[in-house]
């Protein structure tokens, strides 16, 4: 696998690689997602990372070998020499053909490819220029690959950041272009605002948000968090005022 | 002619005889070589050790270089200087050619030192029997570091190893458990691990414990309970606070005024710690319902206002 990746970018013009260069590595890496598995996503990376719990609940592309691989890593080649180019990489600003973008295009054909079931996508709301945005791998590489006979139904998921800015939703602007371009492709699309399992993951950094209080932590926090100095003392108290209260009652009696 | 015909019958014979001499010579031959070859055939480590546990990671000096390469590179690029070959080495040569039941804190002192690195004070969160739970908080939330999220924890979490006198000096079949001997080549490192990460604790310290669970929240067998307590420096670290999970839906075995958390208590104050306890962290509470988005327990506030 290590050199079929390689031999996909080394000593060739680092600005002439492409997607099929990598054809090779692919077949050797190639495996198949567990149906109704697959997480597609668009501007929020690191979330769908953690939400897919390293393939657990979701296999998203990175949780993939193939995709594994090359995720989080950097890299091309130079004409005329055998060896990797450790000082700069052209972006794809400079050129679309290098070895890194023609690796996520090829990586993300494959993906769309082996997807079935239900399919998920997590898209950001409250991402500048749309939540589905155009170009980009998702409408570009992904949507063109799905196997339609192999698909039950698309899932759209819509969240935006806590405290962010809610610029896209279920039924508007770039989201509603989606779902059009889905429906008409003959696929059964829902769509859902701020699904839950997602909120909570974004919670985890504004836990007294308004949005992520539960109602079961609320009442905690009315009993307060139990600090040792006080929590023997008052044991203590309670239970020599009911001895007391039992002596004082026997006295009595 | 009764003479030819006697002549003729012993010729017969010795011919015979010859022949079964010559057959038996070639078996004979046949089975000698036969058992050479198949004894000049390398077995399957035919003189070491067998045990009861799971054998050295295949590929093990792949993985530990490529991990520690991933941590230093790609999530740490502060601890630039680290060696990743030379970390490698190290680890190597503290288990490899060596009886697995011998081993002793000294053989990983150079790995100790090669690979250590700084903790931020606050920052360190202990665990006994919540792993997957506080590491899935601290994947999610950078702002604290288990004893897998260091260095040293991160190259060698669910990877395996001991060696053996004979060659190749790597046990791949089996490893001995700790019921086989308790100075196991694995079992000494997390020991020690352990305690140099409860060592180079600072500040406000986090322990995160499950009080869903019978036995108690809180256990003095735990590595937690016998190292990391009793290795936390009270001239470095001001405050313990204890975050006591329940499974959301199970069982609410413990809570902050239970039994075992008592004890721990009572160990922390003898050495001069200030402890708070917490039932149901809510962070990490947050994190759980995320698995269970419908249960009672993880439903919204009553008063909060609905998400846009």
């Amino acid at each position: 696998m290590w050199e079929a990746f390689k031999n996909a970018f080394i000593n060739k013009d680092p600005c002439n690689i492409l997607p099929k260069d990598y054809e090779l590595f692919i077949n050797l890496s190639l495996h198949t997602i567990p149906p109704n598995k697959s997480l597609f996503w668009e501007n929020n990376q690191l979330l769908v990372n953690t939400f897919a719990g390293r393939g657990r609940r979701y296999m998203s592309l990175g949780d993939t070998l193939f995709g594994f691989f090359g995720d989080f890593l950097n890299w091309c080649g130079q004409a005329g020499s055998t060896e990797l180019d450790y000082e700069s990489c052209p972006t794809t600003e400079e050129c679309e053909n290098n070895a890194v973008e023609s690796f996520w295009r090829m990586a993300s054909i494959t993906y769309a490819q082996q997807s079935s079931g239900v399919i998920h996508v997590l898209l950001n709301g409250s991402s500048v220029g749309g939540a589905y945005p155009e170009p980009g791998f998702f409408a570009d590489y992904e949507i063109p690959n799905l196997q339609k006979d192999k698909i039950s139904q698309i899932v759209i998921w819509v969240v935006d950041d806590i405290k962010g800015p809610d610029r896209d939703s279920c039924g508007t602007h770039t989201v509603k272009k989606l779902e059009n371009r889905l429906k008409t492709l003959g696929y059964d699309v829902t769509c859902t605002d701020n699904y839950k399992s997602v909120m909570f993951l974004l919670c985890l950094d504004y836990p007294d948000d308004s949005q992520c209080t539960l109602s079961s932590s609320a009442a905690a926090a009315q009993r307060g968090p139990i600090s040792s100095n006080r929590g023997g003392s008052w044991d203590k108290f309670m239970f020599v005022s009911f001895v007391g209260f039992l002596l004082r009652f026997a006295l009595v009696y | 002619m009764p003479f030819q015909q006697g002549s003729a019958r012993t010729r017969q014979r010795t011919v015979l005889l010859v022949g079964i001499v010559v057959l038996l010579v070639v078996l004979v031959l046949a089975v000698v070589l036969a058992s050479l070859l198949t004894h000049g055939k390398p077995e399957v480590s035919p003189k070491m050790m067998k045990w009861k546990d799971r054998g050295t990671t295949k590929n093990l000096q792949e993985v530990i270089l490529g991990r520690c390469y991933s941590y230093v590179m790609a999530r740490y690029p502060e601890l630039g200087d680290k060696d990743c070959l030379k970390i490698w080495e190290s680890l190597k040569h503290a288990f490899i050619y060596k009886n697995p039941c011998n081993t002793t804190s000294e053989d990983y002192q150079p790995l100790m030192e090669l690979a250590s690195h700084p903790i931020p004070c606050n920052k360190s969160l202990f665990w006994s029997k919540t792993k997957d739970l506080a590491h899935r908080y601290t994947k999610s939330n950078q702002n604290f570091l288990t004893l897998e999220d260091t260095l040293l924890g991160y190259m060698t979490d669910t990877v395996s190893w001991c060696g053996d006198p004979s060659a190749p000096g790597i046990n791949y079949e089996s490893c001995p458990k700790r019921s086989e001997c308790e100075s196991n080549p694995t079992s000494v490192f997390w020991k020690m691990a352990s305690k140099m990460f409860a060592e180079e604790a600072c500040g406000v310290v986090q322990v995160m414990l499950n009080g869903s669970i019978e036995a108690g929240a809180f256990r003095s067998n735990s590595i937690f309970g016998s190292i990391e307590v009793f290795n936390l420096n009270p001239d470095k670290v001001s405050a313990v606070h204890i975050w006591l999970m329940h499974d959301i839906g199970g069982p609410q075995s413990e809570s902050c005024s239970g039994h075992s958390i008592m004890m721990l208590r009572s160990i922390l104050e003898e050495r001069n710690f200030t402890i708070t306890c917490e039932d149901n962290y809510r962070p990490v509470q947050l994190l759980q319902c995320v698995q269970n988005p419908d249960h009672t327990d993880c439903q919204p506030c009553a008063n909060a206002t609905a998400a846009p």
